[in-house]
């Protein structure tokens, strides 16, 4: 194992690793507990990043298949091996996400025996199943070739042309459906995102980024392993600590700054930039039929990220692929590349969630448990390729590490016992050790959230509730909770007959009473603020004399030369912050209560006594809500004094 | 085709319909509470109805608008929603996978998820299906004590709505919304006042589905003309590379120096 991908596999190691472990935390507490994921954004960080993102950066399967087998371009045969692996491990990462997301996974072969044919998201379901059987089917000579099963491999290779166009055929419906599923949302989608022509976009993006994504990785397979059959034999051949595959460097002889494989992922790249070239024609045409100009126009956030995402995705790749200088070298190739899978990736997520911040109208950022299932499931991806890829030779025959002759994978003890002690010895050690770092600290990070506060809701105060001395208020639902001396403001107001003193002030409609009806002004009668209080307070503090000390601390809470009304005063809380109470800090098993609103206090308070009345007195209409609500009344009076009027006619 | 008529003049916000609404649906009132405070629109898992302030001193109930042409019934991968004869739209929760595109497609923003449960189901009014089979009210209608609600077959309840708004044009707005927006839906209100706060569109939008079905339905084709067309190509450049002789490795070179 090298040293150089010794460090990226122990981040992938770890990364994995606290993936499966925010997975099992997942099906453990649910969904709701686990997750941002709320009514407001329905689908999250998995379905839109890993699934849709996912799968449309892993489209080099069937765009490379199509020009490896359909246009029979030989030059690019040895990226089918990379493509389909790419292809195959992109799909199984999405999946495996997609699978946590669902809110019950056990069901997941569903749509598999029951249909619904209008729907999208089933064609997606099907086609994806279906292409990812493809790809592994086109995995397979590579798997039965390494286990020398040769006549199952022949046969596989016999069929490759028809797997491959059917390969092609499901993936341009799904990844063109994939853009359709957000065609149900016209009312709640941003309108620069949305368009009818979204299946469009979406597929010649993914067709475009996922080309790029093929040579990204063939790049960085290169920068670690077979350095010479991309970037050229290095300038200075003795250099320390960086071992070379003797293999490349003797087969190939120098040409130049760069290696024999160089010229076909530049044509590989120039093909996905003339891709996303289209695609970033696509957009502007788009941008002037739907009328997303006048929105870009608008220049909020939305705009920039929408020209941010654009740029990733096609501009700059655009011109990396087009200006010479930048398209000669790895470097400019490998930064168009990376330009595109991001951008791709990024105007995902716009068109999942962030499009749908403006309606909503609220955020959504995913929690721990889904970053590390996110980016849990791709390091998996990462580690398998390592494996595959050093195990096979799918970059190439040179570019395993390992001089060991291909093809020669014996189930008999030799292999099996150099496997051990090469690989899994080795990093079975590292990832033990791993593991026991990654546990206690994912469940100290995760745990402590989901065990208390979904146990014990937050729920309205009852009668007996009412008794108590504090409650909690939150009167402007911001999570920041005061405590209410209840117990004392009854008190203060008169016991049990002053409930009407409070609970009337809030109107109908009122969630519950804001503080502020009562606490607002210091020139309202009822604000418990005392100015002479606080004046007398500040004397004491600094120790004024005269006549008239108090008239010196105007300045310590109004603006000088502001007029001395209230709106020039000091806030109360750049004092008395300590009065203010955050979110957690109240012992949350007593005094978890709300206080209730002005319709619980009224209805409690009326109510029984209404319909006891009514039955008294057998006058039913005493019980009736509109007996005290009476919003049926027309909103202007003059139309009222005409209804009635021809009520009073008519009667 | 059943459906209810909501005539938001006279709501005055009692509320009892979302009650009955809970106690029909074995929810937790307590739970449902709560919700009323935390969400945004009163909607939740506890809570399939709700009464929320389209304007000021005008209430209107907020549910399931059961459309005739219903984008969650329409989204759904494994059909578990269904639009019945009778109008309701119905959710079979042993379908229901929990991938939650009834909720990204529903243009009302009507289902609701679970969240607090680690084995999670869609909640919606189903209108009280069981209810109407029996020959019952749904339970809101039940329960209004003011008349707003009214139950009925959706085209005499049509015909009412266009009666109420003659008879008192200076009452009403001279439009029943739910006649025409998004293909029309069981669920019809009349107001005095603008319903956008229910998420009614401007104007009067084509039905969601209209939108995806024809398209979807075209997708087994364009496969095949997929299919087709890359097998004549494949035949083609077969063809071609047989012609040209097979000086594959010339024209690797040559493209190459391009």
């Amino acid at each position: 194992m090298s040293s150089r991908t010794r460090t990226i596999k122990d981040i992938l190691w770890v990364l994995a690793l606290s993936g499966l472990i925010a997975a099992v935390f997942r099906l453990w507490f649910g969904l709701g507990a686990t997750t941002n994921l709320s009514d407001a954004y329905p689908w999250g960080l998995w379905k839109i990043l890993n699934m849709i993102g996912g799968v449309a950066l892993s489209t080099s399967g069937f765009t490379v298949g199509f020009l490896v087998y359909v246009l029979r371009i030989k030059r690019f045969q040895p990226l089918m091996k990379p493509a389909i692996l790419i292809a195959f491990l992109g799909y199984g990462c999405s999946c495996a996400a997609l699978l946590l997301d669902i809110g019950l996974p056990q069901r997941f072969w569903h749509p598999i025996f029951m249909w619904n044919i209008n729907s999208f998201l089933f064609e997606v379901f099907w086609c994806v199943m279906l292409y990812f059987t493809v790809t592994a089917i086109e995995l397979a000579p590579m798997i039965f070739e390494r286990l020398r099963a040769e006549k199952i491999a022949h046969f596989l290779h016999h069929i490759a042309i028809v797997v491959v166009i059917i390969g092609i055929s499901l993936s341009s419906l799904h990844h063109s459906s994939l853009g359709s599923l957000f065609l149900v949302t016209p009312q709640r989608l941003y309108p620069l995102w949305y368009t009818p022509w979204l299946p469009w976009l979406f597929i010649i993006s993914a067709m475009g980024a996922g080309l790029m994504v093929v040579v990204l990785i063939r790049m960085l397979w290169a920068y670690w392993y077979d350095h010479d059959t991309v970037f050229g034999p290095r300038a200075n051949h003795t250099t320390p600590l960086i071992r070379i595959s003797n293999d490349s460097t003797t087969a190939v002889p120098a040409r130049g700054p760069e290696g024999p494989e160089m010229p076909a992922l530049r044509s590989l790249a120039t093909i996905a930039a003339w891709l996303l070239g289209l695609y970033l024609v696509f957009k502007v045409v788009d941008l002037f039929l739907h009328g997303g100009w006048s929105t870009l126009m608008v220049g909020n956030w939305e705009s920039w990220l929408y020209l941010i995402e654009l740029t990733l995705t096609a501009i700059l790749p655009v011109i990396l692929m087009i200006l010479p200088w930048s398209r000669r070298t790895p470097a400019g190739v490998a930064v168009a590349a990376t330009s595109a899978a991001v951008g791709l990736a990024l105007n995902r997520v716009d068109v999942g969630i962030l499009g749908y911040v403006h309606d909503a109208g609220v955020l959504y950022f995913p929690t721990l448990v889904e970053w590390m299932v996110g980016l849990g499931v791709v390091a998996a991806a990462g580690l398998v390729l390592f494996f595959l890829a050093e195990n096979m030779p799918v970059f190439g025959p040179g570019s395993t590490e390992t001089s060991s002759p291909v093809g020669k994978f014996k189930l008999p003890n030799g292999s099996l016992s150099r496997l051990w002690s090469t690989t899994l010895a080795d990093s079975l050690h590292r990832v033990t050790l791993i593991a026991v770092f990654i546990i206690p600290l994912a469940y100290v990070l995760m745990y402590p959230p989901y065990g208390e506060t979904w146990a014990q809701p937050i729920r309205p105060a009852d009668g007996l509730d009412a008794e108590r001395a504090t409650l909690c208020i939150d009167g402007n639902k911001d999570g920041v909770e005061t405590i209410f001396a209840h117990a004392e403001h009854q008190h203060r107001f008169g016991d049990s007959a002053s409930c009407v003193k409070c609970h009337h002030l809030s109107m109908p409609g009122d969630h519950s009473t804001p503080c502020s009806r009562c606490h607002c002004s210091m020139n309202d009668p009822t604000n418990i603020f005392s100015h002479d209080v606080h004046t007398a307070a500040l004397v004491k503090v600094k120790h004024l004399g005269g006549l008239h000390p108090e008239n010196f601390t105007c300045q310590d809470c109004h603006a000088p030369g502001s007029p001395r009304t209230a709106a020039t005063a000091k806030n109360c809380m750049e004092c008395h912050r300590e009065n203010m109470v955050p979110p957690g800090a109240v012992e949350q098993s007593n005094n978890l209560l709300m206080a209730c609103s002005y319709r619980e206090a009224m209805h409690g308070t009326c109510i029984k006594c209404h319909q006891h009345e009514a039955i008294q007195l057998d006058q039913p209409h005493l019980s009736d809500c509109q007996t005290c609500h009476q919003t049926l009344r027309p909103r202007e009076t003059t139309v009222q004094t005409l209804a009635s009027q021809a009520d009073r006619t008519a009667n | 085709m059943y459906g209810i008529l909501v005539d938001v003049t006279r709501c005055v916000a009692c509320e009892k319909c979302v009650a009955a609404c809970v106690a029909r649906n074995k929810g937790n009132s307590q739970l449902a509470d709560r919700d009323r405070a935390t969400t945004k629109d009163g909607l939740s898992s506890h809570r399939r109805s709700a009464i929320i302030s389209v304007d000021e001193g005008r209430f209107a109930r907020k549910s399931c608008m059961h459309c005739l042409e219903p984008a969650c019934v329409s989204a759904c991968l494994v059909g578990s929603l269904k639009k019945t004869a009778d109008g309701p739209v119905i959710y079979d929760k042993d379908k229901c996978i929990g991938c939650r595109y009834c909720m990204l497609a529903c243009p009302f923003h009507v289902p609701r998820y679970e969240w607090d449960q680690t084995k999670p189901f869609v909640t919606k009014c189903d209108l009280c299906y069981d209810r109407i089979e029996q020959g019952q009210l749904p339970a809101c209608v039940e329960a209004c004590p003011e008349g707003v609600l009214k139950f009925g077959d959706r085209d005499q309840l049509m015909a009412e709505a266009k009666s109420r708004i003659k008879a008192e044009p200076n009452r009403y707005r001279d439009h029943v919304w739910g006649e025409k927006e998004f293909g029309g839906t069981s669920v019809i209100y009349i107001s005095d006042v603008d319903l956008a706060e229910l998420n009614w569109p401007d104007t009067g939008a084509d039905s969601i589905p209209e939108l995806t079905e024809p398209l979807v339905h075209k997708t087994p084709f364009i496969g095949l003309g997929v299919a087709v067309g890359l097998i004549s190509l494949n035949w083609i450049v077969k063809r071609r590379n047989k012609l040209a002789g097979d000086d594959d490795s010339a024209k690797h070179s040559e493209e190459n120096h391009e």
